[in-house]
């Protein structure tokens, strides 16, 4: 039986510029029927189901949808488009003490999130003294929780939320907190759920907690859904996709993709494809692009990095004076370096595709091309400035 | 209906919801409670004091029924801000209906507000000054009147403060200006004498709602005269006009809610 099943889900949100809170905003906008908002889809064409019983572990990046999709699956929010049909209690495990009131005690905390998410009151008198234990709060749980340290409140939090024997329990990020003891002890109460046959849905950035905890794995980016599959497998893509660090630099692939940019080859004068390349030879980057409609005024540009993080350069095709009417379909741009004089090692290019105010980015690749620069002067630094001494 | 049935499933939550409301705002206060009591009984002697500076006469009790009853709206008004604004982590992360943060303030109020007026009684008796009869009977559909009426105002104040971040600011004038437009300091008598209102101008003050609440209540506990007919009428039909708008409007943006905050 299907627990959970998510039909075409797209979210919506309209971005909120700086102002838009007030009423005089609120009135002149009315009055101008001005469009303040900009729309924003967090979530675009969700599709997926999980078996009863299964464990599904969600990744990505920062930004990706991951908590949006769990706010829609626990009711708070509601899908901007398609359907979503959830069979069963679902509880959410409220991030850091969400839902706590700062200046009641612990005790009177349990209560108050205890009800909120359904239980009731004779249900928390029973299972009090467990939950209790289970937080490891027995000397505090008379102490106002504002007194508490993060962890005290996580595994409050925990100790609840995991006591309401719901069906179907969504964790957001919650075991990044807390000691090793108590990551041990919540490891161990999900796989007790499991074995109870629950459905159990985690998010979380501890790619080894997920690949071991979960059936299956589901890589969100740019809310849009990459891969559901086999843990490790997905694990790996999400890896290769390269949403890590490289040194201090951030390797990511983000945007709306209204226009994606399909590919990126370097090749020399004669065609030929490259991966590194001396600094006195010619360069050519060939960015291949693809767009279902017609975008006008798109701007391409481009930047090459050291893996510590130091800008080398960086410019676009209204910077360049390459003004691009429109495009449509599939072409591709070349970007052409007579010479590249930097000195030697590796450098990561970043490509992007966006509009000329640069408010929407169709498609950015940050730092995910790499290229290694031979180049015959050992100086230190970034350019090979070409410079000579000379006796006076 | 089935609003009201979610409503009674969660009444567990909203039983919790109204508790801490009490505890919290008693939190570490020494007389805790007592404030619920001392508060509007200290407004009262100020006004008193004030009052007898001015020309007209104030029977202190009537002043201190007009005074619980207008700060049961207020603090109605006020927490109604933040019951729903105030709670974003909660709004985001779990389901529940919504309607239970507003109307958790407003249970929580009327309950002080209920504590309060018994003390009210207690001294009318031991003052002599107590309505016994027929009148005093009316009392509970006075308080009920008013409950709805403050849980429609809650709704709307709730909701829009969701919105707009100016609702807080706007309510807190509005309610200054509403202050005087009632007779919470001073007796309807002064103002339905002759002469010092036109007929029509008086007619249009007593829309407000609170001026036939605010009567009713000093008739009904302390034999003051009957509210007019078009003061009674008001607040018999914009009382609850107010809690169906506010319901509307409320109902309307709940789904919302998670995404603005």
């Amino acid at each position: 039986m299907k627990s959970i099943e998510v039909n075409g889900v797209g979210k919506k949100f309209y971005l909120k510029h700086a102002g838009r809170h007030t009423l005089k905003a609120a009135a002149l906008g009315l009055i101008l029927r001005k469009k303040t908002r900009e729309e924003f889809w967090a979530l675009r064409d969700i599709n997926f189901q999980v078996e009863a019983g299964r464990t599904l572990g969600i990744i990505g990046a920062n930004g990706a949808g991951k908590s949006t999709l769990l706010g829609i699956l626990a009711r708070t929010m509601r899908p901007s488009s398609g359907t979503v049909m959830v069979r069963g209690r679902v509880s959410s495990l409220l991030e850091l003490g969400a839902g706590f009131h700062p200046d009641l005690t612990g005790a009177e905390n349990i209560y108050l999130n205890g009800s909120i998410l359904g239980l009731s009151r004779s249900e928390i008198n029973k299972k009090f003294d467990y939950m209790v234990r289970f937080a490891e709060l027995e000397q505090f749980i008379d102490t106002p929780v504002k007194h508490y340290s993060s962890g005290m409140y996580v595994r409050l939090g925990f100790a609840v939320a995991t006591e309401v024997n719901p069906d179907i329990l969504l964790i957001d990020e919650v075991m990044a907190v807390g000691d090793e003891g108590f990551k041990k002890k919540c490891l161990d109460r999900i796989a007790q759920f499991r074995a109870e046959g629950k459905t159990l849905l985690i998010v979380s950035h501890d790619l080894d907690t997920i690949t071991r905890v979960s059936d299956e794995v589901l890589l969100l980016d740019a809310g849009r859904i990459v891969n559901v599959g086999e843990p490790g497998q997905v694990v790996d893509q999400y890896k290769s996709l390269g949403f890590f660090k490289e040194g201090a630099l951030v390797i990511r692939e983000w945007g709306t993709r209204e226009a994606v940019i399909s590919s990126v080859r370097f090749c020399n004068v004669t065609g030929e494809t490259l991966e590194r390349i001396s600094s006195n030879e010619q360069l050519i980057a060939e960015i291949k692009y693809r767009t279902e409609k017609k975008i006008s005024d798109p701007v391409f540009g481009f930047a090459i990095a050291k893996s510590d993080g130091t800008l080398c350069v960086g410019s676009n095709t209204v910077i360049d004076n390459c003004p691009i009417p429109s495009i449509e379909g599939e072409g591709a741009v070349r970007l052409r370096f007579p010479a590249l004089p930097l000195l030697q090692g590796k450098y990561f290019f970043s490509f992007s595709l966006h509009t000329r105010d640069q408010k929407t980015n169709y498609h950015r690749l940050d730092n995910r091309f790499s290229l290694w620069v031979d180049c015959p002067r050992k100086a230190e630094g970034v350019v090979n400035l070409g410079c000579v001494w000379e006796r006076a | 209906m089935s609003l009201w049935r979610e409503v009674v499933t969660k009444r567990g939550l909203l039983g919790t919801l109204v508790s801490r409301n009490l505890k919290i705002r008693y939190q570490g206060s020494a007389i805790g409670f007592l404030w619920t009591l001392l508060n509007p009984l200290f407004m009262a002697l100020i006004y008193w004091i004030f009052i007898r500076f001015m020309k007209f006469a104030m029977d202190p009790f009537s002043l201190l029924a007009g005074v619980l009853s207008w700060q049961f709206l207020t603090m109605c008004c006020g927490d109604a801000v933040n019951s729903v604004a105030g709670h974003p982590n909660l709004v985001k992360k779990v389901y529940f209906p919504r309607i239970i943060l507003p109307l958790s303030t407003v249970l929580a109020n009327l309950l002080n507000f209920l504590l309060s007026l018994l003390v009210l009684i207690a001294l009318a008796i031991i003052a002599g000054r107590l309505a016994w009869g027929e009148a005093l009977a009316a009392l509970p559909a006075v308080v009920l009147l008013q409950t709805i009426f403050c849980l429609g105002l809650t709704l709307i104040i709730s909701c829009s403060s969701v919105y707009f971040r100016d609702t807080e600011h706007i309510i807190q004038v509005l309610l200054m200006a509403w202050f005087f437009m009632s007779p919470v300091v001073y007796p309807m008598e002064l103002l339905s004498r002759g002469g010092v209102m036109p007929a029509w101008l008086l007619g249009v003050y007593s829309l407000n709602p609170m001026v036939g609440l605010i009567t009713s209540y000093r008739a009904s506990i302390l034999h003051g005269p009957a509210p007019e007919w078009i003061a009674a009428a008001a607040s018999l039909l914009l009382a609850p006009l107010a809690l169906v708008a506010g319901l509307r409007v409320f109902m309307r943006h709940e789904p919302d809610f998670a995404d603005e905050l």
